[in-house]
């Protein structure tokens, strides 16, 4: 892996939520020039494609079939393709890439091939999630469409669309998506336009300044030392640790996340004091039971050395999360003391 | 095994058994043992000192060893969640930052 990775962002919201008129402003703007598009639509025949003209330095590719079940490994070819006639000079040199979800799929999935694919991982470093909600129908949606209440649980910055259609945002809307994910910025489009160059760079890795910023990639949940934040389903709460945790625990933790939480860990972003190296955290990232190896910053981005684990999740309780991990940290230092 | 972790491991189990949707509870026998009361008969004791693993768990009279208490959750739930089935971490190919920072210290 080179600094030259390029970042490839997720864009989804359920149908009709505005994705697509928002990505039709943001190709047209000189932030977003040399960027790749690859949209996918459901169905045999596509038309949102048709409905986005990209600039001269941006361009559209168009995928059919529900991208998170049966074309997964079309993505990854797509991804391949595009990196090859990237190279070969055969295409703009883009400096990123923008994946528009069909408003039915489930991101988690497509976030593990992004992960996991080793034809293109490597090449490529997760910018983000952007999940589109729009003002006039998203509390319908979310009560109604479990896919709509995940898709808003993944993201790393939630855009509502459609605020002109209705004056002013309804605090129904805005509690429900603090419920679901308060650790995500809300933004909000005018006309499908959103002023925020910034939108797609959520990930941990930022290209402009190719640095890390761990503060506000982990965007911590508001009041989750108070009390959690319960939907039916999906809940967002962070867990803080004053004391280092030893990497073995960590291991075994991840470990025992992955076999008994599986697909409903939706996401994990933790920073995380390991007792072997105190002066450089390792930054954790999860999504469902795929982890990144922990990556492991040079330095505390501030002063505060706590560890601070943010879980997004579907029926886990937080307590139990706390248990498991204070036992195993327990037991492992039990064992070491032993020798 | 002091009383402080045999405590955290009681609390484990039970916090396990709600996470689950599991019916059953857990208790603590004069001997120190923690019982599983649910669809199967559960005791796990803690392991000889000298022992090279952590844990005994009799299941409906069968027992088998445990080297962590990870294992001992692994062993609980294959018993009494039938619909269980387990996942295994899988590591990203993807670095979470394509920097050199990226290295292990």
């Amino acid at each position: 892996m080179t600094a030259a990775a390029i970042p490839v962002s997720v864009l989804t919201g359920f149908l009709g939520s505005g994705k697509t008129t928002m990505l039709r402003h943001l190709v047209r703007q000189p932030d977003f020039a040399r960027t790749a598009v690859i949209i996918n639509e459901f169905g045999e025949i596509g038309l949102d494609h048709e409905l986005i003209e990209a600039s001269q330095d941006s361009f559209i590719e168009l995928m059919t079939g529900c991208l998170c079940c049966k074309i997964r490994t079309d993505l990854a070819e797509t991804l391949q393709d595009l990196l090859q006639r990237r190279d070969e000079g055969r295409c703009t040199a883009f400096d990123r890439i923008v994946i528009e979800t069909s408003g039915l799929a489930d991101p988690a999935p497509i976030l593990q091939t992004l992960m996991t694919d080793a034809t293109v991982a490597t090449r490529l470093v997760l910018g983000g999630v952007v999940t589109t909600v729009d003002a006039v129908n998203g509390i319908a949606t979310l009560e109604r469409e479990g896919i709509s209440r995940k898709q808003i649980a993944v993201a790393d910055r939630i855009v509502v669309t459609k605020r002109d259609m209705v004056g002013s945002l309804h605090p129904a809307l805005l509690r429900r998506l603090d419920e679901l994910n308060a650790g995500a910025p809300v933004v909000i489009a005018d006309h499908g336009r959103v002023a925020s160059p910034s939108l797609f760079n959520a990930g941990l890795y930022e290209p402009q300044t190719k640095s890390t910023d761990v503060m506000s990639w982990l965007a911590e949940p508001a009041d989750s030392h108070a009390h959690d934040r319960h939907d039916a389903e999906i809940t967002a709460y962070a867990i803080v640790r004053e004391e280092p945790i030893r990497a073995v625990s960590l291991s075994l933790f991840l470990e025992a996340l992955a076999e008994h939480c599986g697909s409903d860990l939706l996401r994990l972003k933790a920073i995380v004091n390991i007792a072997e190296s105190p002066d450089r955290p390792a930054v954790v990232h999860g999504v469902q039971h795929v982890f990144h190896a922990p990556a492991w910053l040079d330095r505390w981005p501030s002063g505060d050395r706590r560890s601070r684990l943010i879980f997004i999740a579907r029926r886990i309780p937080q307590r139990w999360v706390e248990v498991l991990l204070a036992a195993i940290d327990a037991e492992v230092a039990a064992v070491t003391a032993a020798k | 095994m002091n009383n402080a972790q045999r405590d955290l491991a009681r609390e484990l189990l039970e916090q396990s058994l709600a996470a689950w949707r599991v019916t059953g509870s857990v208790e603590r026998a004069g001997d120190g043992a923690l019982v599983i009361l649910g669809s199967k008969s559960i005791r796990i004791d803690a392991a000889p000192p000298d022992a090279m693993f952590r844990w005994m768990v009799a299941i409906d009279g069968r027992q088998r060893v445990a080297i962590s208490l990870v294992a001992v959750l692994r062993q609980v739930r294959e018993a009494l969640d039938p619909g269980y089935a387990k996942n295994r971490v899988r590591v990203a190919v993807a670095p979470l930052v394509p920097y050199p920072s990226g290295s292990s210290p």
